[in-house]
């Protein structure tokens, strides 16, 4: 049983090693490609969390799709790094930095809650009769739940993206 | 023979297997090329040029490492050697033959692959689809026309061609109601009226032509081989690269190609089923229906002429997208009207 | 098994992470990233949930969160490239007119 904690802490760790790393990175596509480690990363917790499909989904959709988008942009553009120039008239580094507090504040916020909503989560684990495992990696449960439950929002999403796509038909277009 | 060391030794064998597969497939090119030319092909390395590759090997591995100047180093490492390991990792949930004891070698009988996983066709997409790094990165950081448009090109076309590839696919997924290559492969055996194999190409044939048109775009194969056409870009997204690294880009592409028959001939050809053999014999219609696609593969490389680059995009979504939409639709429907 | 409080810890770091890089930084395609990022903060936190309470209900949400995130990030990017063709930049200080 301590294996899969220690693969947690491996994986988390990376995930939140390569997630900072793109954060703070100043070369865009380096900070793209941090990103995918980062996604795969969280694709092996959710192998650990029995959902296989949602690992999968992760690596097809975000890093096979998504962040392929982003490189396209980043090469495109070819905008290598970030200006380090000052910042234009009117814009302080005050704002900046209450960023980085608030971050922190952000951190303690959702660790006490967090902490609180995980002490009953473990309570109801050891109480109940326990997820079953297969249950929740089947993808035909997944299917079922998708197209019954959530239809509505099913269509509403497939709505959300025809309108994101002619949007950034029209939004990326050179004007003639 | 504890279970665990047959499953390494699975692991090693596959390896071995897919490395051996593209110094076959690098032969076997060359000299279909020939045939097909009216050439001799190589002759001179071994008995019938047979040693060829090897000294392919040879050659490449002694060659210069060179870097241009401009390049981010970092990235232009990284791009050979994750080409790589994606062509390897993909070919880990393929299954490749019934399972098996070796002849009573071990107590238990063990399946003829590395992994099986519930979504494993899915895993093969998602592997694939972090293929396309390999060649992006290669493209960017050389830092040269080329290769930048090389890989442009590359990735559009490959991420075009996933979604038919995908679709297409899904027919033969909605007909055996499972992820998995295994059930999927399972779910052709036997034969209907006593002789036609129950492989899905025969009830999915517009699936099956979609995914291997699909297939060939995937693998950057002529006809559709714009990522490094020569003629324009002189080799596309590797122009920079030599020596190993090359070689792996090399590895790469020729085992992206096997991967991509075995699971077509897993997915409509039935697997390791076939009439005339018995199961534990059964990787041999496997080997025989992955050599078929292959051999095809290379067959259209030397007989067709390379399309132009928006005709091959309008093609991907004007004409394969729709039509695999309109084959998952009509499986579907069928699968609920006859039941099964 | 690990605990529900540990996957819950990482996803609160992983969150936090992006918002840090929203606030301080200077380039939209890193913002952009950076949203990215505390999606997948989200995500991880419902599956966990969906896998203590015994349902896929959390992977279906995960799967609606993705399909926002590519719906995000085209528009976005759209964006990003449609601001870059007039200003030439990525820095979001930079866009402060309404019109040009």
């Amino acid at each position: 049983m301590a294996t899969d904690l220690l693969l947690f802490y491996l994986f988390g760790a990376i995930a939140a090693g390569a997630s900072l790393l793109v954060v703070l990175g100043r070369n865009p596509m380096h900070s793209v490609l941090l990103l995918i480690v980062s996604f795969a990363a969280l694709a092996a917790i959710y192998i650990g969390l029995e959902a296989p499909f949602a690992a999968v989904v992760q690596i097809i959709i975000y890093a096979g799709a998504i962040m392929v988008l982003f490189l396209f942009v980043v090469m495109l553009l070819n905008a290598h790094r970030e200006d380090d120039a000052a910042p234009p008239a009117g814009v302080t580094s005050g704002p900046l930095r209450a960023g980085g507090v608030l971050a922190v504040l952000l951190v303690a916020e959702l660790v006490w809650a967090l902490r609180r909503a995980a002490r009953g989560g473990d309570a109801l684990l050891s109480a109940g009769p326990g997820a079953d495992p297969a249950a929740l990696q089947s993808v035909r449960a997944l299917g079922n739940r998708l197209f019954t439950e959530h239809s509505l929002a099913f269509e509403v999403t497939s709505i959300l993206i025809i309108v994101a796509m002619v949007g950034a038909v029209v939004l990326a277009r050179r004007e003639s | 023979m504890p279970i665990y060391v047959a499953q390494l030794g699975m692991v090693l064998a596959v390896f071995v297997m897919l490395l051996l597969s593209a110094a076959v497939m690098v032969y076997s090119e060359r000299k279909v090329a020939a045939f097909i030319q009216q050439r001799y092909g190589p002759y001179l390395v071994g008995p019938r040029g047979l040693l060829q590759p090897i000294a392919d090997v040879i050659k490449l591995m002694f060659k210069e490492p060179l870097r241009p100047v401009a390049a981010d180093t970092a990235i232009f490492f990284l791009a050979p050697i994750l080409s790589a390991t994606a062509a390897f990792a993909a070919f880990a949930v393929v299954p490749f033959g019934a399972e098996s004891t070796f002849f009573g070698l071990l107590d238990e009988p063990i399946k003829l692959q590395v992994a099986d996983v519930n979504v494993a066709v899915l895993v093969v997409f998602a592997i694939t689809s972090i293929s396309v790094y390999g060649i992006v990165l290669a493209g960017w950081s050389s830092n040269s026309k080329y290769s930048l448009l090389g890989a442009l090109r590359s990735a559009s076309q490959m991420i075009s061609y996933e979604l038919s590839y995908g679709m297409a696919l899904a027919g033969a997924l909605v007909l055996a109601g499972s992820l998995s290559l295994t059930d999927i492969v399972n779910a052709q055996q036997g034969a209907w009226f006593g002789f036609i194999p129950r492989w899905f190409v025969f009830v999915q044939p517009l699936g099956f032509a979609i995914f291997m048109i699909a297939g060939v775009a995937e693998t950057n194969r002529a006809p559709f081989d714009f990522p490094e056409a020569e003629q324009e870009l002189v080799a596309g997204y590797h122009t920079e690269y030599s020596s190993t690294a090359f070689m792996m880009f090399f590895l790469a592409e020729y085992i992206n190609m096997v991967t991509a028959a075995a699971v077509a001939a897993n997915l409509f050809l039935g697997g390791w089923h076939g009439p005339f053999l018995p199961e534990y014999l059964g990787w041999i219609w496997f080997l025989a229906k992955t050599a078929a696609i292959l051999f095809f593969y290379i067959w259209m490389r030397w007989t067709l002429p390379r399309l132009r680059y928006d005709q091959l995009m309008q093609f991907g979504w004007k004409v394969l997208l729709p039509l695999a939409a309109l084959n998952l639709i009509v499986t579907a429907a069928g699968v609920i009207y006859f039941g099964n | 098994m690990v605990p529900l409080g540990h996957y819950l810890i990482l996803s609160a770091v992983l969150f936090a992470t992006g918002t840090m890089g929203v606030f301080l930084r200077r380039n939209v395609i890193t913002v952009l990233l950076s949203i990215e990022v505390m999606l997948n903060a989200v995500n991880l936190a419902f599956i966990a949930f969906g896998r203590t309470l015994g349902s896929v209900d959390g992977q279906v949400i995960m799967f609606f969160v993705v399909t926002v995130a590519a719906a995000e990030a085209a528009i976005g990017l759209a964006l990003v490239i449609a601001l870059f063709r007039h200003r030439e930049s990525l820095n979001p200080d930079v866009f402060t007119s309404l019109k040009w």
